[in-house]
């Protein structure tokens, strides 16, 4: 059987020497041939494991008959972001992990395919689909993560008026602030931002909602409904002595300054005060994102403690071997105890101790006992915290009337995405807690589906 | 855009026709295959209730190619078994649920009288058009058991006679075999007796292959086997050709079938001729919904074109098959060998050198050079290149003669 085609990658040794994107796209032959394996399943099993619902066995067909503009139409119109996730989507958890292939060869390179096309496309300018005809109707969408800009691109074809509200400078949420350059380049970003502008969605920035600006002046405004995905902009601390020294800061502060201040044509210093031996704090993909752009901005060592073991890290396993396939020195199933301090207040090292878990299966830091005699300590001189984060609590003000739950997470009906508040709907982080960007996406289309039955409703 | 084309004053959504065979002898196939988007279907063949039709089974056996499954099909399948008397039923009720979708049937009789009668209860049962099967590898009824009736041009003017003489309302197809020494002669014999199109054309008589340990062919029923009919994309070319030739050479109107896989072959069928083109073995392959692809590959095409409907390509490469003393001796091309993609397989080096002109030679990197002087420009080294963007043919001018 033939073999699964590999786009070209940038080795470890080059990668790390700058934020360049590191995996590159097929040649059109490439992709034919990658399309060519597929065995064209009659219940294509990937297209039920896409959370966007990107009918791939359709796409796949379309490049193999070297229909590049219908494959690309297949993909569009299931996910107005296919372009993200072709970078960022964990395929091998989701469809090439369905794929029929793998018990003849291995899957298809779903994600590479995808990338092919939505590059093909974006070289020539991304269309943005037919739309309805105009209802008369307004959405307010709070946020310009993947969730919101999913659910405004699917509520603008619908033909009703969209305004995002986004707190911050640029649109994207995570897609801006968040995911390192090298796994996405901010032009494909801004590409499909446009598109979903081009759909005619309106994106105030700078517009956080608040207390003044909250869900009844919303309304006021004339929306007649609400969507809100604003994510989880909070992060978590280890609540550890030394925490308060400089050099240590949160993985969303590190990997936002990263990602503005690479994106900049001509730059002057780094705005965070870092050093050149970095230490990583938590198990996830954040973290893995956070330990690798410390790499590229020059550090010389950089280690991840986690809780965690390699197979029970939250991070995804290409994630991992991709992190320690640059060098980043791992010390698993550790539990922070202290930063310690230079007489200058800055970060010059850290202790730590070996642990097991109490219970088996519960990984939360309660159930971490430390073996005693393990303790070991690390000389760095900045440590960067990722050990999650949660809805921001002053958005409370700006949400009267909406149930949540826990930490702050949004509380909605499963089938129609309203929360407790009539003719205002949630997704994404906010509702989840934090998950990947396309099940924000999946959420989002499936609250612009309830809001869609809503405006019909009313 | 819109798809449509007319063939002999039947109106067809798109070009996508299922022809005659397995995947059109069963109501609730076609029923599925024209909620797919296919424009029309050619009901399995079927003949009077006085015929016997016994199958055999396994009846098929698949053409692979090195991992490459199915580029051909072989069958032994015969005629359907369902007769008359249940067709002219499905005719009706196909036509009664899906008015705007061609339903056409094929057929065979052993006499004159059998023709015609089928002719007239068809057209009774609404059909759109009748396609009479000439050209079934395993033989058609009559006299000459085993022989085809597309393979003797005044058998087939007579017999085409008879079914057109019944026909009063429909279109007369006559489906030929690319198996004869002059299929121009046999289209001419079509056009003589009045048949208003042909299709072009039918499988093609093959041995498929052998079981090495038991010297069975393929497929073995009970340790023998007949001569199947070849099917599918490894016939593509030949039925390119036998389509390019009737439609330079008679005028009838063409439905092409045989071998066409994707949108590109449609148009390639329509380019040298057809009006619009049937489907068997790639449906059998992959199933009705290729249709998707088939519709939007063309409509992009088109679109790309500039073209208004697909019957502007019809014909539009004829002028370009000549024969081989009209093509030109002024021209000459020579490959050309991109250094940088290369990937030094050598096998342009192999085949030049014992097949070809002995014009490439290896350099000290193990990269192929290529003396203009030798080189003739044959084209070998490009058909066998594995590499995408290598070795490509560029025009020198012609070097005056010694």
């Amino acid at each position: 059987m033939a073999k699964r085609q590999e786009p070209p990658t940038l080795s470890p040794e080059e990668r790390v020497k700058s934020f360049e994107e590191v995996e590159g796209v097929y040649l059109p032959h490439q992709a034919i041939a990658e399309a060519a394996r597929c065995l064209f399943c009659h219940d294509a099993p990937c297209n039920k494991d896409c959370p966007a619902g990107i009918d791939i066995v359709k796409f796949i067909r379309r490049i193999k008959t070297k229909d590049f503009r219908s494959a690309i139409r297949a993909v569009r119109e299931s996910n107005i972001l296919a372009g993200v996730c072709a970078r960022v989507c964990p395929t091998e958890k989701l469809c090439e992990k369905a794929c029929s292939s793998t018990e003849l060869t291995e899957p298809i390179n779903i994600a590479a395919l995808q990338r092919f096309v939505t590059d093909t496309e974006m070289q020539k300018g991304i269309t943005p689909s037919a739309k309805a005809e105009p209802t008369g109707k307004k959405v307010a969408v709070t946020g310009s993560g993947p969730a919101g800009l999913a659910a405004a691109a699917e509520l603008a074809r619908a033909g009703h008026a969209v305004t995002i509200f986004e707190a911050k400078p640029l649109p994207g949420g995570v897609l801006t602030y968040g995911i390192p350059l090298y796994r996405l380049p901010k032009e494909v970003v801004i590409a499909e931002i446009d598109c979903i502008k081009q759909l005619g969605v309106e994106i105030k920035t700078d517009t956080p909602i608040d207390e003044k600006l909250n869900i009844d002046a919303l309304f006021d405004q004339g929306f007649d409904a609400i969507f809100i995905a604003t994510g989880v902009g909070k992060p978590y601390f280890v609540r550890m002595p030394g925490e308060d020294l400089e050099g240590v800061y949160s993985a969303l502060e590190l990997l936002s300054q990263v990602r503005v201040h690479y994106s900049k044509p001509s730059r002057g210093e780094f705005p965070l005060k870092i050093g050149i031996k970095a230490l990583v704090i938590g198990g996830g993909n954040v973290a893995m994102d956070a330990a690798c752009s410390f790499l590229r901005l020059g550090a010389e060592e950089v280690h991840v403690v986690c809780l965690e073991s390699f197979e029970e890290m939250p991070a995804f396993p290409s994630e991992i071997e991709f992190a320690k396939e640059e060098g980043i020195v791992f010390h698993p199933r550790s539990k922070p105890l202290r930063i310690i301090g230079d007489e200058n207040g800055r970060v010059k090292g850290f202790e730590g101790v070996g642990i097991r878990w109490k219970e088996p299966n519960n990984f939360s830091p309660s159930n971490a006992v430390p073996i005693e005699g393990t303790e070991f300590s690390l000389d760095v001189d900045t440590v960067v915290e990722a050990i999650g984060q949660g809805p921001d609590p002053s958005l409370a003000q700006a949400l009267p009337g909406v149930e949540t739950k826990g930490r702050g997470l949004i509380v909605v009906d499963e089938e129609t995405r309203m929360t407790s508040r009539k003719g205002v709907f949630a997704g994404g982080d906010s509702v989840n807690g934090g998950d990947t960007v396309v099940q924000a996406i999946a959420e989002g289309k499936k609250a612009a589906d309830g809001i869609n039955k809503y405006l019909k409703s009313i | 855009m819109d798809l449509s084309v007319e063939l002999c004053g039947v109106k067809f959504s798109n070009p996508f026709v299922l022809s005659a065979g397995p995947p059109t002898d069963d109501v609730k196939m076609i029923r599925r295959a024209f909620e797919a988007g296919w424009a029309g279907a050619i009901l399995k063949t079927t003949s009077v209730e006085s015929e016997v039709v016994e199958l055999v089974y396994p009846m098929m056996a698949g053409l692979d190619f090195e991992d490459k499954k199915l580029i051909g099909l072989g069958n032994i399948d015969l005629i359907s078994e369902h007769h008359i008397d249940e067709v002219e039923g499905r005719v009706a009720e196909l036509k009664k649920e899906f008015p705007n979708n061609v339903v056409g049937a094929s057929i065979m009789g052993a006499k004159k009288e059998d023709w015609q009668t089928l002719v007239r209860r068809l057209e009774a049962a609404g059909v759109d058009l009748i396609e009479c099967s000439f050209s079934c590898p395993q033989g058609s009824m009559g006299e000459k058991p085993g022989a085809m009736v597309a393979q003797d041009p005044q058998l087939t003017k007579e017999v085409a006679g008879w079914v057109k003489a019944a026909a009063k309302r429909v279109p007369v197809f006559i489906k030929i075999t690319p198996m004869v020494a002059d299929v121009v002669e046999v289209g001419r014999a079509v056009k003589e007796s009045g048949a208003d199109g042909i299709t072009a054309s039918n499988t093609i008589p093959s041995l498929m292959g052998i079981n090495l340990d038991t010297f069975e062919p393929y497929p073995s029923v009970d340790g023998k086997s007949s001569y199947s009919g070849l099917s599918g994309a490894a016939i593509k070319p030949i039925t390119l050709h036998i389509i390019a030739e009737l439609a330079k050479n008679v005028g009838l109107p063409i439905s092409g079938t045989g071998g066409a896989t994707t949108w590109q072959d449609v148009v390639e069928f329509m380019l040298v001729g057809a009006t619009n083109v049937q489907f068997c073995t790639a449906v059998m392959r992959n199933g009705h919904r290729i249709i998707d692809d088939l519709k939007d590959g063309l409509t992009n095409y088109l679109d790309d074109k500039g073209m208004s409907g697909p019957s502007e390509l019809i014909g539009q490469t004829l002028p370009k098959i000549v024969t081989h003393p009209e093509l030109s001796r002024e021209y000459k091309v020579v490959a050309e060998v991109n250094r940088k993609t290369c990937v030094k397989d050598d096998l342009c080096y192999i085949t030049c050198r014992d097949a070809g002109h002995e014009a490439i030679e290896l350099d000290k990197e193990r990269l192929p050079v290529l003396d203009e002087e030798k080189c003739v420009g044959c084209g070998l080294c490009v058909a066998i290149c594995p590499v995408w963007d290598c070795v490509k043919l560029k025009r020198v001018e012609k070097k005056e003669k010694k």
